[in-house]
């Protein structure tokens, strides 16, 4: 690369904002997927919103490939820069710049760690509802980005629904202010089309995020099933009757065991074959009835036991064992394949049926945890990486998956975003118009096409749609 | 060294790349960099093993950078052993630069000798006394900072050995590990030690035939033969007392001695020599029992107090509610520390050779300190104890920074 072109981002980020050593660069050649790995050619790192725009605009002038990047904890390979370039990271850009307690709205940078903006906001007695598992690591950036969702997203909605406005940098290095605090800007929802684009509109520099109180009671159940069946047919039923609990979480027996061995160990039980997790908030009454009516339904459906955690700090445990139900499945293997579909909540016993079958025929581990009340399923695959007929199996079940979600009205992703891993099941629910017409809104923000190239969309030519499967891990260039 | 014997491999496996170690690590913290996380560390490690990069200076500086806190190991899922990868990373480096090979050798040379720390004490003090530490520090360069951060070193009287045996009645005896540099700089500290264990019933063994040091310094440091050298002589010395619990005041000997076992893979006979040592081994918290103490002699205690835990107490040992328990049995008013569980920035040595880093590390906590609205800071490790007091002094805060040992014994037990 020009060192003059060098010398001038480094007057801007400073020398602690560019990395240019290739040992150094290595460490961001994959992101929470580490089966695709290439090394960037460079890595930037913003301290704020007019650094960003100063380093983008320079990128334009070179052309360059851009690669944002917040924690690096997405599991689809959205940030892994598969074709070279630059990756563009905002884990610098952390600063909480604004929480108003009245008109219930933070203002942060992107870099900030979702659980950051959490507890920013719980002296004032409100909450950033979405939840990610990664909340202890991911930033708000990346769940932007990704539309990321969360256990509790079941009552809140995923990401998009909590954006009120957004500080966007194009690929031509200009800034956007979209929508802001007032929860209904007039004109085009640009802040809506922003959400989930995985890095492909631009990057987003500074977030303002919806806050809303926290609630006055919470309680969290744990049923306790002697099958996995039991537990889908149960979740089933709740959302038929209505219940609206804020989350209902499933973990089977392996993903119990990992978790218990870890030292995230929660509690949960060795004599269940798998466990509803369920938090239910609101009114203290309002919780109570929902409760007893939880109660039953798990109990109709097989359950032999429901535990109630009796104070804040359980209620964190179980949650804390929850969410690092990933890390702790390296327990089990170096490398973990998380799935990520949906389906009809009225078919997820037979969905998880199949995805046991097809995991079974391949002889593959496979770990089950997941936000059941969405119906977003993470079929969990444990592997080694280096191995590289399980890797083809793995990728092969992974596709077998998505195409029995599909087959029964399901889709390809509930909150990882597509990336790399799912780009090229695409066509199995979008049709040659609709990801032309993604094509043309991704044209209108950034008509070079630099920004995270390759991701997403699959590629196509000569009207044919490619299903090549994922590159082959390599070792990557420098 | 070959990748393959450099990096510690299959541990190396254990890593899932999940990320939710990023947020603790206080290099990541600084920096928001990858290669300085311990994910990021890990998975440079396994690209060296791999033959992906060669170890070279980047890659050592990253290593260097790490401060082994092992924050990181807490909120691992997956159990990654980050303390045990990265001491056996750094024993296979060759150490980075001059300067630093230079302060590894004299410096862990001086802590095997009683004799020199003495000398080494005895000048520091008429350096302080004559005010001469002032006028040399600028011209040994950055390093030099820490020649003015050390505490003023007491009298000779306040340095003096420790008792090799001092009976008290009604509880268990114990064998007490008398440290490195703690008789010389924080002699009052062991002698508050003594005492609340004395007060407690415990009749308290110092071996003399322990050596000067357990041998963390070194193992931490990539010095892994001489940490093994060390541990012998310290195994043996306690096995004269056998049976009884060995207590310790520093968090870091403490949390060294407990995993001896680990560097003994290959010598059998010392591996299980080493267990029995390491399964005696208890930090000044374990073996006291908080009792009510009395609040009129408390006075001599600034209120309200908070508690910082060392990272090798509470990440190294998992001990977190004695310590506490202790201090809120006192009634001395105790706000908790935010972060209270991040790294201060000591870490070993870490402040001598890497004196701006820790520095900036240290940064964080003095503003949580500030926000605690705390009057006295309770650790116990000596080298958190010596970097908090370097920083709050040079802040100009008016917090009084005791060791656990200290308050202990300032607060008597209400004998009423």
């Amino acid at each position: 690369m020009d060192s003059g072109f060098l010398r001038a981002l480094e007057q801007v980020v400073g020398p602690e904002g560019l990395t240019t050593d290739s040992t150094r660069r290595r460490a961001y050649e994959c992101d929470g997927l580490a089966l695709v790995r290439r090394v960037p050619d460079l890595v930037l790192a913003p301290l704020d919103t007019s650094q960003a725009r100063e380093c983008m605009r320079l990128l334009r002038e070179e052309g360059l490939a851009v690669i944002p990047r917040g924690a690096g904890t997405g599991l689809a390979g959205g940030a892994t820069p598969h074709e070279g370039g630059v990756v563009f990271k905002t884990s610098r850009m952390r600063r909480v710049l604004e929480v108003s307690e009245r008109d219930r709205f933070a203002r942060v940078e992107a870099g900030v760690v979702n659980v950051d903006l959490t507890s920013a906001c719980s002296h004032h007695g409100l909450r950033y509802a979405p939840d990610p598992s990664s909340q202890q690591a991911c930033t708000i950036g990346g769940n932007v980005a990704n539309n990321s969702g969360g256990p509790h997203c079941f009552r809140y909605g995923a990401t998009t629904r909590s954006i009120l406005g957004l500080t966007v940098i194009t690929a031509e290095g200009e800034v956007m202010e979209l929508g802001g605090p007032e929860p209904d800007p007039e004109g085009l929802d640009l802040v809506g089309c922003f959400v989930g684009c995985e890095g492909m509109l631009g990057v987003a520099t500074e977030v303002t995020c919806r806050l809303i109180p926290a609630p006055e009671t919470t309680e969290t159940l744990l049923a306790l099933f002697p099958s996995l069946d039991g537990a889908c047919e149960a979740v089933t039923e709740l959302i038929a009757e209505n219940l609206e609990p804020s989350a209902i979480e499933i973990l089977d027996r392996l993903t119990i065991e990992a978790v218990e061995a870890s030292v995230l160990a929660a509690g949960y039980p060795d004599e269940a074959d798998a466990v509803l997790l369920i938090d239910i908030d609101g009114l203290a009454e309002e919780v109570r009835a929902t409760a007893q009516d939880v109660g039953e339904i798990a109990r109709a459906h097989g359950a032999f036991e429901i535990r109630t955690a009796t104070d804040a700090k359980e209620r964190a445990r179980l949650w804390a064992g929850r969410k690092g139900a990933f890390g702790a499945m390296g327990r089990i293997a170096p490398d973990l394949y998380v799935a990520d579909v949906v389906v009809p909540r009225t078919k997820l016993k037979e969905v998880v049926l199949a995805t046991t079958e097809i995991c079974q025929a391949r002889g593959l581990k496979l770990s089950n945890v997941f936000h059941a009340g969405d119906g977003n399923l993470h079929p969990n695959i444990s592997y080694d990486r280096r191995d590289e007929v399980e890797v083809a199996r793995v990728l092969e079940a992974g596709t077998e998956i998505m195409k029995a979600c599909v087959a029964v009205g399901g889709s390809l992703s509930g909150e990882h975003g597509i990336g790399l891993e799912k780009r090229d099941e695409m066509h199995r629910v979008f049709s040659e118009a609709d990801l032309d017409a993604m094509l043309r809104v991704r044209a209108a923000w950034d008509p070079d096409e630099r920004m995270n190239p390759g991701k997403a969309i699959p590629v196509r030519g000569c009207m044919e749609i490619k299903t090549k499967p994922l590159p082959v891990p390599s070792g990557g260039s420098s | 060294m070959e990748p393959q014997t450099l990096i510690d491999y299959t541990r190396s496996l254990d890593c899932i790349h999940c990320g939710l170690c990023l947020r603790t690590c206080p290099t990541y913290q600084l920096t928001g960099a990858e290669p300085s996380s311990p994910r990021g560390r890990i998975h440079l490690m396994r690209a060296v093993a791999e033959g992906d990069i060669e170890a070279d200076a980047a890659f050592r500086e990253e290593m260097d950078f790490c401060l082994l806190c092992r924050h990181c190991e807490s909120v691992c899922p997956s159990g990654v052993e980050f303390g045990a990868l990265m001491e056996h990373t750094r024993a296979g480096l060759a150490p980075q630069t001059a300067i630093g090979r230079l302060a590894r050798k004299l410096g862990f040379k001086l802590l095997e000798s009683r004799t020199q720390l003495r000398l080494v004490a005895a000048a520091l003090r008429l350096l302080q006394v004559t005010r001469l530490a002032r006028l040399i520090a600028p011209l040994l360069g950055e390093r030099g900072s820490a020649l003015t951060k050390l505490p003023a070193v007491g009298p000779s009287s306040e340095r003096r050995p420790l008792p090799e045996e001092s009976p008290a009645e009604g509880a268990e005896p114990v064998a007490l590990l008398e440290g490195c540099v703690m008789p010389e700089l924080l002699g009052e500290v062991n002698r508050a030690t003594l005492r609340v264990l004395n007060d407690a019933g415990h009749s308290v063994s110092v071996p003399s035939s322990q050596p000067t040091c357990c041998g963390s310094l070194q193992a931490h440091n990539g010095e892994l033969e001489r940490a093994r050298a060390l541990a012998k002589e310290t195994i043996a010395a306690f096995e004269e007392s056998d049976g009884v619990p060995i207590v310790t005041n520093s968090a870091g000997c403490g949390s060294h001695m407990k995993e001896y076992p680990n560097l003994f893979a290959e010598e059998p006979e010392w591996r299980e020599r080493a267990e029995r040592f390491s399964a005696r081994v208890r930090d000044l918290s374990e073996v006291l029992s908080p009792r009510e103490r009395s609040s009129a002699s408390s006075a001599a205690v600034q209120e309200p107090i908070t508690y910082d835990d060392p990272c090798h107490l509470c990440h190294g040992q998992g001990v977190r509610e004695e310590p506490r328990a202790l201090l809120d049995a006192t009634g001395l008013e105790r706000v908790e520390l935010s972060e209270s569980e991040s790294c201060c920035g000591s870490a070993g040595i870490y402040s001598a050779l890497r004196p701006k880093d820790a520095e900036r590390i240290l940064e964080g906590k003095l503003e949580a300190l500030r926000s605690s609205g705390a009057r006295t800071l309770v650790t116990a490790n000596p080298g958190c104890q010596l970097q908090w007091q370097a920083g709050i002094q040079e802040h100009g805060m008016e917090v009084e920074v005791l060791h656990l040992a200290e308050l202990l014994d300032r607060a008597q037990p209400d004998v009423s």
